[in-house]
């Protein structure tokens, strides 16, 4: 039991970094449009399915579908999965144009279950269009690689969901703490009056919350599609009570926390399976969910409000 | 000309009035401190000149510009600069990113601003990395006012900048806000506890319930015995 102990840290660093590039979103329009959002989950799904919709289409304009390496996918569903998150985003710009910025003054409650009508929307609309059975983004089957001296198999692709989480993470770090827009994104999650009063646009802070939530999102739905070899409608639903204990764990409202959360949460619940039952997993994120909101609800890099 | 008019300003929170008609004028190089109760509309004035919230009736101009309604946002370019009684910080960012981010609205190279904000609070340049947040009140004051400085403003807005300071910090800030204002520099001041501010100021005036009830220049208006003792803590 013990010895499977590094092979699931592994299985917990992939879904974990899932769970952080999902948080992100969650954290940041919690921080800068002050309300929880229900529909990030299904934000994801819909990443990963215009993903899917969009590979025949980058496959017509000529992209090689070949697979790069030792990878399970080719340029082809690179070049998909990257106009997948800018569709993403912009079909989510055109919701907060649409739906959002009407009730900027409604209080949370209201924004909370309007997020959850939206959830249920886009979630029947994958299904409408899709269908509830899996999807498959490719049929090739990979092997998974013993690594020499650690006792842990790893397969290439899972290798790729790390490093993609760790680079986009890295440039979502530069870009916060460098850029004059990255500074107005944390002034006004900071303190949005003042911020106003300073005369940053809040409206422009955001457009740029939701297009970099947005673009994450769907990358988090992509990345899991990749990593479980399937997709369906509820798959970003599925991952909500995940992100949302990752988020509270960290600490919500600061983008750093959602991505230690990601990776502690996505951690426990893969080492988890080694005691009981893998039926239990969402169990365990409610077990820290429940138990971070007990002893510390400002999360473990919260500030006090 | 005055730099700041405002004329019969009617404002509020929601259904809540306010305001019922206040007239202000704010002159070029002068300091100007509004004083009364809590409750008076002190605050209330300040973010409805500012544009954070929108008057229901009256007109308020800068240098001759209708600047009635517009967001703060707006404000901001024209010249005015304001800083909040509370919440005047961003505290999980650091001095410098603070002070950038007063000066949001411009381009370009800051650093002379920022020395010459730090040459007023010198203070500040040795906590150039700290977290704000982390900062005593009075280092977070500063901070306020630095910021607000960065943009250069024509005309400075302060809400209650001794509030919650203890009273050496608070005669250190005015002293300061004197020498800001010896560089050219319009100020209006809200104050609650004024005999400080009036003492520098070169006009105060008195807002009860909403209405400006009194006008004169800042000695008169600490000689004043009936002023001193309804708004001035009695003598």
């Amino acid at each position: 039991m013990l010895s499977r102990i590094p092979q699931l840290l592994f299985y917990g660093l992939v879904s974990g970094s899932i769970l952080a590039l999902g948080g992100i979103g969650v954290s940041l329009t919690y921080s800068i449009l002050r309300f929880s959002n229900f529909a990030h989950g299904d934000m994801m799904a819909l990443g990963a399915y215009l993903t899917l919709a969009l590979i025949p289409v980058a496959g017509t304009l000529g992209i090689p579908s070949a697979a790069i390496g030792p990878l399970s996918f080719g340029p082809r569903f690179i070049v998909a999965a990257v106009v997948g998150m800018a569709c993403t985003f912009v079909i989510v710009v055109a919701l907060d144009r649409l739906i959002f910025r009407r009730l900027r003054k409604a209080g949370r409650i209201t924004l909370m279950i309007t997020t959850i009508g939206i959830a249920l929307s886009m979630r029947n609309a994958l299904q409408f269009f899709w269908g509830p059975q899996p999807q498959y983004y490719t049929a090739r089957i990979q092997l998974a690689i013993q690594v020499p001296r650690l006792a842990i198999r790893v397969k290439p692709d899972q290798l790729f969901v790390i490093s993609v989480a760790v680079l986009l993470v890295a440039l979502l770090h530069l870009f916060l703490r460098y850029t004059k827009t990255g500074k107005a994104m944390r002034a006004t999650s900071d303190n949005p009056s003042l911020a106003q009063v300073t005369g940053i646009n809040t409206e422009r802070i955001i457009l740029w919350t939701w297009v970099i939530g947005a673009s994450l999102a769907a990358l988090a739905g992509v990345l899991a599609g990749v990593e479980n070899k399937f997709i369906t409608p509820e798959l970003g639903w599925q991952m909500l009570l995940s992100i949302f204990a990752a988020v509270i764990l960290g600490g919500i409202g600061n983008p750093y926390g959602a991505i230690l959360g990601g990776v502690i949460v996505g951690v426990s619940e893969e080492v988890s399976t080694a005691f009981i039952s893998t039926g239990y997993k969402p169990a365990v994120a409610f077990g820290i969910l429940v138990l971070m909101l007990l002893i510390r609800p400002t999360g473990l890099l919260g500030r006090r409000s | 000309m005055s730099l700041l008019t405002v004329d019969q300003i009617v404002s509020g929170y929601g259904d809540m009035e306010v305001l019922h008609g206040v007239d202000l004028r704010v002159d070029p190089g002068e300091i100007l401190t509004i004083i009364g109760p809590n409750g008076a509309g002190k605050s209330t004035l300040m973010k409805t000149i500012f544009g954070i919230l929108t008057p229901t009736a009256g007109a308020i101009a800068f240098q001759d510009q209708d600047i009635t309604g517009l967001s703060p946002d707006r404000v901001v370019r024209l010249g005015l600069a304001y800083v909040p009684q509370v919440e005047n910080v961003f505290p999980s960012m650091t001095v410098r990113e603070n002070l950038e981010m007063g000066a949001f609205v411009l381009r370009g190279d800051l650093r002379e601003r920022i020395s010459r904000v730090t040459e007023l609070f010198p203070v500040l340049s040795k906590r150039w990395k700290t977290h704000v947040g982390n900062m005593s009140g009075g280092e977070r004051q500063m901070v306020a006012m630095g910021r607000a400085l960065m943009l250069d403003p024509q005309l400075l807005m302060l809400d209650e900048p001794s509030a919650a300071l203890a009273p050496n910090l608070a005669a250190t800030v005015f002293e300061r806000i004197e020498a800001i204002n010896e560089s050219g520099l319009s100020i209006l001041i809200v104050e609650q506890n004024a005999k400080d501010s009036l003492r520098l100021s070169d006009r105060g005036c008195v807002l009860a319930a909403g209405l400006k009830c009194f006008e004169d220049t800042g000695p008169n208006i600490l000689a004043n015995e009936d002023i001193g003792r309804l708004y001035l803590g009695g003598e």
